[in-house]
């Protein structure tokens, strides 16, 4: 149901004088994951692969308004991701609260926490920040371990499965949260145009580009790099409830390790940091390498390849793509038209 | 009453021993700052090649980790070399948000190399002072933590003195002053860099194989010590070779006595909450340089 209504948005508001080029290069994509339950060769594991890329691309944009748009290099959103499967876990397990509810009050207390930690570490510029992220999350872990009681300490939390349900927001087919994903992926995209073409996001991106000048320009430094924390956080959270249905079970190290943070942080640096299409393309290429990879090192018997490879992966787009891979083909585009 | 101050006491004792390690692990990391304002999110993994290095030693060759103190330092200093080259070239002089993602990527090649070579399992060295304790009045501590601390003060005035009297340690220290200037009074900068942090990252070797002596490894256990060896430099401040030790034994006691009277699952918190105290408060630390 949702994805027809979101593709129509899409073909109307991008219609109006842009190259039909353009057009297809949007509702193409949207079309193919739309009818991809569908089509003959397509199983439940190359969906789940699907999801598991809109996922990722989903909370990679949410990390991409702080950190590409704002500047402010958050180590730590596993923070948010996990709140935000904890709060909704928690809340069904326990008191029956189904996600649809549960999911904003994930919201709220991750933005709380973004205010907490925003408050106390943005006045200061750079390294610090990042510390800072690291360590809350870290504590968490700690935190989340030793709650046995509410968190399932090291082993995690595991949903309880009720049967398919959309009150529940499970199913045990992949089918239902490709749309959902999808709807998520499109809303987040629309969020990240708006914002970077919104006041405020030229607000951030002042900031980030030269903090002194955006102050004497009259920017208020410290409450732009704040708000955008928070909605960065909220979308994470947000998120997270996708992530928790999907996975149903999340613990400390999935939540809150830094290896998770990496993987939140990959589709925009790898896409391009601070650009609305940048996440879409880094998610899916990440996704895509670590199944390949995943296939390659049960095949040859060593774990951890695909860290392996999301580190060089990291590495090469910062050394030598510091715009990504929409920096690459931008460059390469006005290249030729140049000539 | 007297049980529990003695208890405070005995924790208060282990914290200062524990602590003096974490100060040695730290201080690669506050040097590479103070000098380059490289912020190495791999320091952690180099304190992990050290690890090896002292299990290896021990298990292969029957030689004592902290006899191959030596080793693991030019061990690590090599492999900081090499990150230097081909990484932190390009980011010296401000710790931006490519310059923390390029070492978090070091950091994740680093660990899965160890994990390839050396497999996910964690392993132990054996000291030759294991097992020993030594008893002074209603305290004990263990023979090889006390050799630890020892060694790890001896290293940390060495750089210190190191620093202060050499003239390769007055040059370092006026590349971190101002690189600018240390060039037009005749100090190639980039040798000096290279070398400030091939001595970073040889420290953390030799921290590692110091901490390997009573304290098992794994390939995620650089990560695992990144906190602390963050909240050590950060407390002790940035940029300060001493202070960053008197960060690591501060955050020794804080851990020890928490663990003792409150809860040793959540021993770390309380160092997590003093870290963002000083970040919103003094994020300079006590002895720290300033940031920009």
């Amino acid at each position: 149901m949702t994805v027809p209504a979101a593709t129509s948005s899409v073909t109307s508001s991008r219609s109006q004088g842009v190259p039909y080029r353009l057009v297809a290069s949007y509702v193409l994509p949207v079309a193919i994951i739309a009818v991809l339950p569908l089509l003959p060769f397509v199983n439940n594991y190359i969906i789940a692969a699907t999801v598991r890329a809109l996922i990722f691309i989903s909370l990679g944009q949410a990390w991409n308004i702080v950190a590409g748009i704002g500047g402010q290099l958050s180590l730590g959103h596993g923070v948010f991701l996990g709140l935000g499967c904890y709060t909704t876990g928690i809340l069904f397990n326990r008191y029956g609260i189904p996600p649809w509810i549960g999911g904003w009050v994930g919201v709220v207390i991750s933005s709380a926490v973004a205010l907490v930690m925003g408050s106390l570490t943005l006045r200061m510029r750079g390294v610090f920040f990042a510390l800072a992220t690291v360590a809350v999350s870290l504590a968490l872990v700690q935190i989340a371990l030793h709650f046995v009681d509410l968190t399932g300490g090291g082993d995690g939390l595991a949903l309880k499965f009720f049967g398919n349900s959309l009150w529940a927001m499970q199913s045990r087919l992949p089918g239902p949260f490709l749309y959902a994903s999808l709807a998520f992926v499109l809303a987040y995209y629309w969020i990240t145009r708006w914002v970077l073409a919104s006041d405020f996001g030229l607000a951030m991106q002042a900031v980030r580009d030269d903090e002194v000048a955006a102050a004497a320009a009259g920017v208020p430094v410290f409450r732009t790099k704040v708000l955008g924390f928070m909605l960065s956080a909220a979308m994470t959270a947000l998120a997270a409830v996708l992530y928790m249905q999907f996975y149903m079970a999340i613990d400390p190290e999935a939540a809150f390790g830094l290896s998770q943070a990496i993987q939140l942080q990959l589709p925009a640096l790898l896409g391009g940091l601070g650009t609305a299409f940048g996440p879409i393309i880094g998610g899916a290429v990440m996704i895509f390498l670590s199944e390949v990879t995943n296939w390659g090192s049960t095949k040859v018997g060593i774990n951890g390849l695909d860290i392996l490879v999301y580190g060089l992966m990291l590495l090469a787009v910062i050394l030598h793509a510091p715009k990504g891979i929409v920096g690459v083909i931008f460059r390469n585009a006005f290249a030729g038209r140049a000539h | 009453m007297e049980a529990t101050a003695l208890l405070t006491l005995q924790a208060i004792l282990s914290g200062v021993l524990v602590g003096g390690v974490y100060g040695i692990l730290s201080i690669g990391l506050s040097l590479a700052f103070g000098v380059m304002r490289i912020v190495n999110f791999a320091h952690g993994e180099l304190v992990m090649y050290g690890m090896y290095a002292g299990v290896l030693a021990s298990r292969n060759f029957g030689i004592d980790p902290l006899a191959i103190l030596p080793f693991s330092f030019l061990l690590t200093a090599g492999v900081g070399i090499v990150l230097y080259q081909f990484v932190f070239r390009h980011f010296v002089g401000h710790a931006t948000l490519q310059q923390l993602l390029a070492a978090i990527g070091c950091a994740l090649v680093l660990q899965m190399i160890a994990q390839i070579i050396f497999g996910a399992d964690a392993r132990t060295a054996t000291s030759a002072f294991a097992g020993q304790y030594v008893v002074f009045g209603p305290f004990f501590v263990a023979k090889v933590q006390i050799v630890a601390f020892a060694v790890a003060a001896a290293a940390t005035l060495a750089v210190e003195l190191l620093l202060r009297l050499s003239t390769w340690g007055k040059a370092v220290r006026a590349v971190a002053d101002d690189p600018e200037a240390a060039e037009v009074v005749g100090i190639n900068s980039q040798y000096i860099n290279i070398g400030a942090f091939a001595l970073a990252c040889g420290l953390a070797g030799l921290a590692g194989s110091v901490l390997v002596s009573y304290f098992p490894t794994a390939p995620s256990v650089g990560f695992s010590l990144m906190p602390i060896i963050i909240i050590a430099t950060t407390i002790g401040g940035l940029g300060s070779i001493g202070g960053t030790f008197l960060g690591g034994i501060c955050c020794g006691i804080i851990q020890q006595v928490t663990a003792m009277t409150w809860n040793s699952a959540l021993q770390d918190v309380p160092l997590y909450a003093l870290l963002l105290l000083f970040i919103a408060v003094r994020p300079t630390g006590f002895f720290g340089v300033r940031s920009e």
